[in-house]
């Protein structure tokens, strides 16, 4: 009867725990409109006394894929008709994944301000971050939609899978960076590792190559889990369709991470105040 | 109906030091059973409320008194929901608006017309409401021109000013203060007092820190005394 008894007040700690987590995010979604103010002003005031504005973000990206694109080229002997469509969205994809990752595990302890000082929900920072990024993806494909006018690719229905690729990603993205962002608030030297990773896994993704270049690596390349998401935008873009267990492992990824990141939300909240 | 109710909550903050905030030192513990190094598992925590119980309801003006870390400030933010009690239990009901650390809310690089829409909204306003109260506040700050330019150029008491108006703006039910008004010159603050009547009257429950016994006689229906985390009500 005491195993029952434990089990019985475990679940219901569990529950309360994913409760108190989901109305963090229920009240954060309420606010969505406020996120996107700050991601909006966040991208303006960046750019304020200079010269370009935010198209800075549309040159640099175009510079490196203009660079790259054609260096890469002639080192891997790949063609640029494909090489450099595949590696300008890959590289502006990267360029989102990595910068909400980057940026994530810092989240909470740059906005203590608002956390110490006013009764905020934590989640509406992550949706900020997400939107700030959101709004640089949307500048960058500028440059995606420039290349691919000077080297198209077939074009049909498939295209429109860019548009259920982006919402699996975001929903990724949104439990990985509230999980990462609590483990950062936790554990202050957390930011320098996930910094010292993502170059490395820039490399170990199919960014600048394609997975079907990799001789011997193509299923090692699946281990990675942002293969699924790199691929979940670029292959639509290119024309060909995602097989379906990279959105078999996305939607897995989105409903079992998202599960358990907002359980241990829940659980930890009240303590974050008092970690950063 | 605004209500807060404290029931023997107890507020403890852990302390981590510096080992014991690094990822990798926990993770090394781990394997070498905490030999390698030192103080990765030192937590201190420190009590700051002890078994606090009160209640709050419509028409209370609390002024909070104690001496330097007695926990006021905790106090102020477990009233608010910043902080969760490690045990007891907190029901309030009705909406918070807090003024606690001077400048929260603002960024610096921004005017002061962008930072009374961003504080607005961290509030809770909508934009047309913050639209309608712009001109009550420009009125209220007397900060004229100054509104226009970056906040990082201003005093902290025209700091305070800008807060101020906007916390006080909308009529919150329940308004939380921490000791705020030693940084106004003398004009500000016979305004704020004005202010304050006002909105006071306005909001159920209000709920202010002070060391000044003059202010606390003058708004406050009931006074708390904080010593070392417990609390006593005074008359």
């Amino acid at each position: 009867m005491n195993y029952l008894q434990s089990m019985f007040i475990t679940l219901i700690t569990v529950r309360k725990d994913f409760k108190d987590g989901l109305y963090d995010i229920a009240h954060s979604l309420q606010r969505i409109n406020m996120a996107f103010y700050f991601a909006w002003g966040d991208t303006k005031a960046r750019y304020r006394r200079s010269i370009l504005g935010p198209f800075w973000i549309v040159l640099s990206t175009a510079i490196s894929v203009a660079g790259l694109g054609f260096l890469w080229s002639a080192l891997l002997r790949d063609e640029p008709s494909k090489l450099v469509p595949s590696l300008t969205v890959g590289l502006v994809i990267w360029q989102f994944i990595s910068g909400c990752i980057l940026e994530s595990s810092s989240l909470l302890v740059r906005n203590a301000h608002f956390i110490r000082n006013m009764s905020i929900p934590y989640f509406i920072f992550a949706i900020q971050l997400l939107m700030r990024q959101l709004i640089n993806f949307g500048h960058n494909f500028i440059v995606v939609i420039a290349v691919l006018a000077i080297y198209p690719p077939q074009f049909s229905a498939v295209q429109l899978l860019v548009i259920p690729g982006l919402i699996l990603i975001i929903g990724n993205l949104a439990w990985i960076v509230l999980f990462l962002a609590m483990v950062g608030a936790r554990f202050r030297d957390f930011e320098q590792i996930i910094g010292a990773l993502m170059p490395l896994m820039f490399f170990l993704s199919p960014v600048i190559y394609r997975s079907s270049q990799l001789s011997m690596g193509q299923e090692i390349i699946w281990l990675n889990p942002f293969t699924y998401l790199i691929t979940l935008i670029r292959d639509p873009i290119m024309g060909t369709q995602p097989p379906l267990f990279v959105y078999e492992v996305a939607i897995s990824a989105l409903l079992i991470g998202g599960t358990l990141s907002i359980y241990q939300f829940g659980k930890r909240r009240g303590k974050i105040a008092f970690w950063i | 109906m605004a209500y807060i109710n404290f029931d023997n909550v107890t507020v403890a903050y852990p302390i981590y030091s510096g080992g014991a905030k690094s990822l990798t030192n926990n993770l090394i513990n781990i394997g070498t059973g905490g030999r390698v190094t030192k103080g990765s598992g030192s937590v201190v925590t420190i009590t700051a409320l002890e078994n606090i119980s009160f209640k709050l309801s419509d028409g209370d003006a609390i002024g909070l008194i104690g001496h330097n870390g007695a926990g006021k400030t905790t106090l102020l933010r477990t009233m608010a929901g910043i902080y969760k009690p490690v045990s007891g239990t907190v029901m309030k009901s009705g909406k918070i608006s807090t003024i606690i650390e001077l400048g929260a809310g603002l960024d610096s690089e921004l005017t002061g017309y962008e930072n009374i829409y961003r504080m607005g909204l961290l509030l809770g306003m909508s934009k047309k409401e913050i639209d309608n109260l712009i001109p009550s506040i420009e009125i209220f700050t007397e900060l004229g021109n100054f509104l226009e330019a970056p906040v990082r150029t201003y005093s902290s008491g025209m700091l305070m000013r800008l807060m101020f108006a906007v916390n006080t703006a909308t009529m919150p039910e329940i308004l939380i203060v921490d000791e705020m008004f030693g940084t106004g010159d003398k004009g500000f603050q016979e305004k704020a007092e004005d202010r304050m009547k006002n909105v006071i009257s306005a909001a159920k429950i209000f709920v202010f820190a002070s060391h000044s016994d003059y202010l606390i006689e003058k708004f406050c229906n009931r006074v708390f005394e904080l010593k070392h985390g417990r609390m006593q009500e005074i008359y």
